[in-house]
């Protein structure tokens, strides 16, 4: 009897709620002025309520709707710059300083003027602590001052245009009269963010952050989204129900059969997935076998890229190509007629020619060998966790094994991985670089021999270990290119790199994952307005965003 | 006393064992937090300010393995657990904080249910063999206890989540509400708590009617019983005061083992349901490589059994003076 | 003598292990002493239902783990079909979003998951057996040493242990997996043993085998070990099925191989690709229920077990008591 009366009790309670709940998300997002909008990105884990926009851990959070930078630079718009706290700013003495106009009228939220000085201050800070200068702007800074009241110079130590993006573009400007009470901004808080933003926090539970409009933001008329709920997902299948049922309508998530899961669940429900990036089968080029040419020429043939994009991808994650441009993002970079010329499309019949013409054979079991008869069998390694890459390394095994080169997978922890990649103790691997606003910076993190390191030692990107005097004088006269046509001109060399050197393979393109509703909002980023990085999770594209949604009807 | 002066002894020994055993694990494995972090915030961050970060944070794995040992020790004696790298970037401590609420009363709640409801039902089923709750419940449950938690999990998900739209598939509580002591506010915690709540009770409610029922068999044949049958005593009063008394010994020590296991049983229903406690927070820290985090969090399931063994062991002493008097 | 003291209770000795592993203490082996132990083991199994059902299973799955081919002719790899089909003549249970055959994954995932099962359900109870009775048995300093290793792992928590432990591991291979599930898996077994062993040691038969001038061995191997045939096989199922959970649970949250073939890890996959919210139920489905059925099968058996062991506990078909309250 104890037991039924106690089910009861529970039901009832349980149906009351329901229908509580029922009530309270009926209310939620659908009202026409203000509107709340809400986000889903799952980061596997709670809010810790820190809002340091220098911690790497929490600056997604802050930085862009709280804390603003000098700068907007649209990576879709291969690195089109617009005004934010700066108004104007100007390049001289061969771009090595640049001079900066700062915005007038823009209040701290606790009603304190921002100032060049906040500006000049948050560079300083920088400069004291490397541990906030995320970016490392200060390898390449002699100084920042202020000049005049409302001028900002700051002074490079080489030609200054590639770093733009990190000092004008991926600095938050913080303010002074808070942060220099701070007894170590390094492990600061910052609990109760003051920015010059569009939002401030109005709420926060390691379940949820509440971001509210800023009444006397500096831009007329912004925010038109009066809330913003960041709620925690601690898993992608639950962030993406929550999209899938409208309950939110701003995505950065992964979802399988995004036709079946989310499309048509609710009315305006959208994606779009703009390529950024290439997922890359690294090789190590300082192992004896693949640092032969022809063996990397072959696998580039015999990876069947659409078919990797297709399975391993959910076709989501586009086909790349061996010139290395991310397309259609950066399109205006291909070099079409180049790509066309050496046409790296799929063709293990190629790929046997190629090998057969260097000198290999094949081997009793159908792989290929060395004269001295050394079989072409790699290692490829790989981190574990990322199913995708899992399920793409299945596919490529397969090619490979149908073109007469042996591979085994290694699926391993991403500390085993990164230790294997950095200190080059390895023959192929699946990863992918950082990028930047436009394919120069990929290039760059692939192909500058000062960005890797010899054997055993640990290496910043160039996990490849490619080295070549050429391609690096190559890539150090892009950054004093100041004419579009002299970038364009060096960026073709540089794909003809990738297309006669096969230095690395780019496998898939990889995407900002991006679900928006239309229903309830507009003035979303799309294919044909791709005015910022789309998802939610990108800084400080996500308060760039939030300036130009506005509630729907 | 001495049993319970040799008791304590035994955990601190054990204690001392899971200590080194979680000083030892990381060290012996390849990569260190820093590589975890460049993993972490590849492309956000240059190895430069990695290294920075590092330093300022203390992370320490230069100096001698003897030395780094005594400070280990001093630094769980004193509870400081250090900050968690890779997961939130705030001191463990504070993680642990947030998590555990959420596992007691998730976990805490369903177990004590659990033992009392399988309990019952075990008393039940010994007291009438052969009846029908005795010829049905101990098959269905013995099935019921070898089907996996996280599998009942998702099948609750499809049926009641997917399907009728009955209760929410994730999370704690509603994210437009702040916690506190609302209606609003503790009515969908229990609303959310609902599914995951189900899940723990079908797989682990058979243990407790089975072990119970079985003891309870045995005791019913006792010559006490029949004693108190020839007496004429009233079938409950034999039931519970008699048979049922005698045969909890043993289930009740079984309780305390488990309670100590909620935090671990937890892991895969809070990973399913993606339910903020203890035991995500310790997967989140494995797949992380947040050795602070990772520590603390086994150190603490671990005292957790302990504790709760200890305490099951002094009741037993005092319930039952045949355990004092025997070794 | 080391400090013990878990006393007997069943309980459950960690997520999913099954209680009635361990039985209550009425338990009466020394009725089994003797070679026929086996042999009457065998005749109970078949004239116990629930035994019999545990073992019709147990057996159906051994065949499919011994000869897949036979029994599913599709190819369990990847992108060998179309994607996401529903259930038809050519691919009875659909194909997953890989272009896999689920019906073909199912049945070749057999073979691992058993061996798991067996491989490490056998070490560990052998492991159990020799730790138990070696510290009953030889007594002294020897039993206190084993029985405070043996306590320490029971009151460590199994499940974040093996997480740990495997998390450490190079590679999500079985040998490490196994490895693990026995360092985690034995003591419960160790200290059933060990008690038993325990209370036999002044038992007539062994007095007699002594005074007769037999060697330690002698005594354990043909002596104790009969003695123990029921507790050890108790030992054997219980351990097996909580092995198979356990593993199941590791590769479901991506501790195992993700290119192997097991349940487990079919189960991990249907989760990364949402397949309860994508309508591919069957590839959350088949996978959960084998382990299910698999893990009943030997729930079964050492349920059925138990009542072979203590006589108590066998049902009771048409008698009433007369006390019916």
């Amino acid at each position: 009897m104890k037991r039924l009366t106690f089910l009861g009790a529970i039901t009832a309670s349980i149906l009351l709620a329901a229908s509580l709940a029922a009530c309270g998300s009926s209310g939620t997002g659908s009202t026409a002025t203000g509107g709340i909008l809400t986000i889903s990105n799952s980061t596997g884990g709670t809010w810790t309520c820190q809002f340091n926009p220098f911690n790497p851990n929490v600056n997604i959070l802050p930085f862009g709707p709280i804390y603003e930078p000098l700068a907007f630079v649209n990576t879709l718009q291969s690195g089109k710059a617009s005004p934010w706290l700066a108004t104007s700013w100007a390049w001289s003495n061969g771009n090595r300083t640049l001079t900066l106009t700062i915005r007038n009228g823009v209040h701290w939220t606790d009603g304190k003027p921002m100032t060049a000085a906040d500006v000049v201050y948050t560079f300083g800070l920088l400069k004291a602590h490397a541990a906030l200068d995320l970016n490392s702007v200060w390898t390449v800074l002699t100084s920042v001052t202020q000049q005049g009241s409302n001028q900002v110079v700051i002074n490079f130590n080489t030609s200054g245009l590639p770093y733009f993006y990190y000092v004008a573009g991926q600095t938050p400007i913080v303010p002074q009269h808070i942060w220099s009470t701070v007894k170590n901004p390094v492990t600061y808080n910052d609990a109760n963010p003051i920015g010059t933003g569009a939002y401030t926090i109005k709420a926060c539970t390691p379940e949820n952050i509440t971001y509210t409009a800023n009444k006397h933001y500096w831009m007329p008329g912004e925010p038109k989204v009066s809330e913003v709920l960041y709620p925690a997902f601690t898993s992608n299948t639950s962030a993406n129900t929550e999209l899938a049922t409208g309950q939110a309508q701003w995505g950065n998530q992964f979802i399988p059969d995004i036709a079946k899961f989310y499309m048509g669940k609710t009315p305006g429900n959208n994606y779009w997935f703009p390529p950024t990036l290439n997922n890359d089968l690294f090789i190590n080029n300082k192992d004896p076998l693949l640092s032969n040419v022809a063996v990397r020429r072959a696998l580039a043939f015999a990876i069947n890229r659409a078919q990797v994009s297709q399975i391993g991808e959910n076709g989501y994650q586009p086909p790349a190509n061996q010139t290395g441009i991310v397309n259609p993002t950066f399109g205006t970079w291909y070099d079409a007629s180049a790509a066309a010329k050496y046409g790296y499309t799929y063709n293990p019949a190629k790929a046997e020619q190629i090998l057969t013409a260097a000198g290999f054979h094949k081997g009793p079991n159908g792989i290929f060998v060395t004269k001295s008869g050394t079989p072409l069998n790699f290692t490829v390694i790989n981190i574990g966790d990322f199913s995708d890459f899992v399920a793409s390394l299945q596919v490529i095994q397969a090619n490979l094994k149908a073109a007469g080169i042996g591979v085994t997978v290694q699926n391993l922890s991403q500390n085993a991985f990164d230790a294997a990649i950095f200190n080059g103790h390895y023959q192929l691997a699946y990863y992918y670089e950082s990028g930047g606003p436009g394919p120069y910076y990929e290039f760059r993190q692939w192909l500058l021999s000062a960005n890797s390191a010899p054997i055993g030692q640990s290496a910043s990107s160039n996990y490849e270990r490619y080295s070549s005097p050429a391609t690096d004088a190559l890539l150090n006269s892009y950054a004093t290119a100041t004419t579009p046509a002299a970038q364009h001109q060096i960026m073709d060399q540089l794909q003809q790199v990738m297309l006669s050197q096969v230095p690395v393979i780019p496998v898939t393109e990889s995407v900002d994952w991006y679900e928006y509703n239309t229903h309830l909002f507009s003035g979303w980023p799309t294919a044909a307005n791709p005015y910022a990085q789309p998802g939610p999770a990108i800084t400080p594209d996500f308060g760039y965003v939030l300036l130009h949604l506005k509630p729907a009807g | 006393m001495r049993f319970a002066l040799r008791r304590l002894a035994f955990f601190v020994v054990t204690l001392w064992a899971c200590l080194t055993l979680n000083f030892m694990l990381p060290r012996m494995m390849p990569g260190s937090p820093i590589t975890a972090m460049m993993a972490k915030y590849h492309g956000r961050v240059t190895p430069q300010a990695l290294q920075a970060i590092e330093n300022a944070f203390g992370v320490d794995t230069h100096a001698s393995l003897v030395t780094q040992y005594v400070r280990y020790l001093g630094d769980m004696a004193t509870g400081n657990f250090g900050i968690s790298l890779t997961v939130t970037g705030e001191p463990v401590s504070q993680v642990i904080k947030s998590a555990i609420p959420w596992t007691l009363g998730l976990v805490g709640v369903t177990t004590v249910l659990a033992f009392v409801l399988g309990t019952l039902i075990g008393i039940l089923g010994a007291w009438r063999r052969g009846g029908w709750l005795d010829g049905i419940l101990p098959p269905v449950f013995v099935i019921t206890s070898a089907i996996p938690f996280f599998w009942i999990a998702m099948m609750l998900i499809l049926l009641f989540s997917s399907q009728f739209h009955l209760f929410p598939p994730a999370g704690a509580y509603a994210d437009t509400l702040t916690p506190s002591l609302s209606w609003a506010f503790v009515s969908s915690v229990v609303r959310y708590a609902f599914l995951p709540a189900c899940a723990i009770l079908i797989t682990s409610i058979g243990g407790w009617i089975l072990t119970m029922r079985n003891t309870m068999v045995t005791v019913l044949a006792e010559d006490y019983i029949r004693m108190a049958r020839a007496k004429g005593l009233s079938g409950p009063r034999i039931m519970f005061w008699y048979a049922a008394r005698n045969a909890i010994l043993p289930n009740l020590s079984g309780f305390a083992m488990s309670l100590g296991f909620v935090v671990s049983g937890a892991i895969l229903v809070e990973y399913v349901f993606s339910y903020p406690g203890v035991g995500y927070m310790l997967l989140q820290a494995v797949q992380n490589e947040d050795y602070a985090l990772m520590q603390a969090l086994f150190l603490l399931i671990t005292v957790a059994v302990l504790v709760a063994i200890l305490l099951a062991d002094i009741a037993t002493a005092l319930l039952d003076p045949r355990t004092r008097a025997a070794r | 003598m080391a400090a013990t003291g878990l006393s007997t209770g069943p309980g459950q000795a960690g997520p999913g292990q099954l209680p009635g592993m361990a039985g209550p203490a009425g338990a009466a082996p020394g009725a089994w002493a003797g070679s026929a132990a086996l042999g009457r083991l065998w005749r109970a199994v078949r004239s116990n239902r629930k035994a019999a059902v545990g073992a019709a299973i147990l057996a159906v799955f051994c065949v499919l783990a011994a000869v897949p081919g036979l029994i599913a002719h599709d190819n369990p790899e990847a992108d060998a079909y179309p994607r996401s089909l529903g259930p038809s003549a050519q691919h009875l249970l659909g194909t997953t979003a890989y272009g896999q055959d689920i019906f073909a994954q199912a049945v070749w995932g057999a073979r691992e998951t058993l061996i798991i099962a067996l491989v490490s359900g056998v070490i560990s109870t052998v492991l159990s057996a020799v730790m138990g009775i070696a510290a009953a048995y030889l007594g002294g300093l020897w039993d206190g040493g084993l029985n405070l290793i043996t306590d320490i792992l029971l009151v460590i928590p199994t499940f974040p242990l093996l997480i740990v432990l495997v998390a450490y591991l190079p590679n999500g291979g079985l040998v490490p997996l196994i490895a693990v599930l026995v360092i985690t898996g034995y003591s419960y077994g160790a200290r059933q043993l060990r008690a038993q062993a325990l209370s036999m040691r002044d038992r007539d038969f062994l007095e007699a085998a002594r005074v007769r001038g037999e060697r330690r061995l002698y005594i354990v191997f043909v002596e104790i070990i009969p003695a123990l045939t029921s507790l050890i096989v108790a030992t054997f199922l219980g351990t097996a099925v909580y092995n198979v959970l356990a593993a199941a649970g590791l590769q479901f949250i991506g501790f195992g191989d993700p290119n192997s073939l097991s349940w487990g890890t079919m189960l991990y996959w249907a989760e990364n690709n949402a397949a309860l919210q994508t309508g591919q139920y069957l590839w959350a489905i088949v996978p959960g229920a084998c382990i299910a059925l698999l893990g009943a099968a030997f729930a079964l058996l050492n349920y059925a077990f138990d009542e072979i062991g203590n006589p108590a506990l066998r049902p009771v078909r048409k008698y009433r008591t007369r006390h019916d309250a």
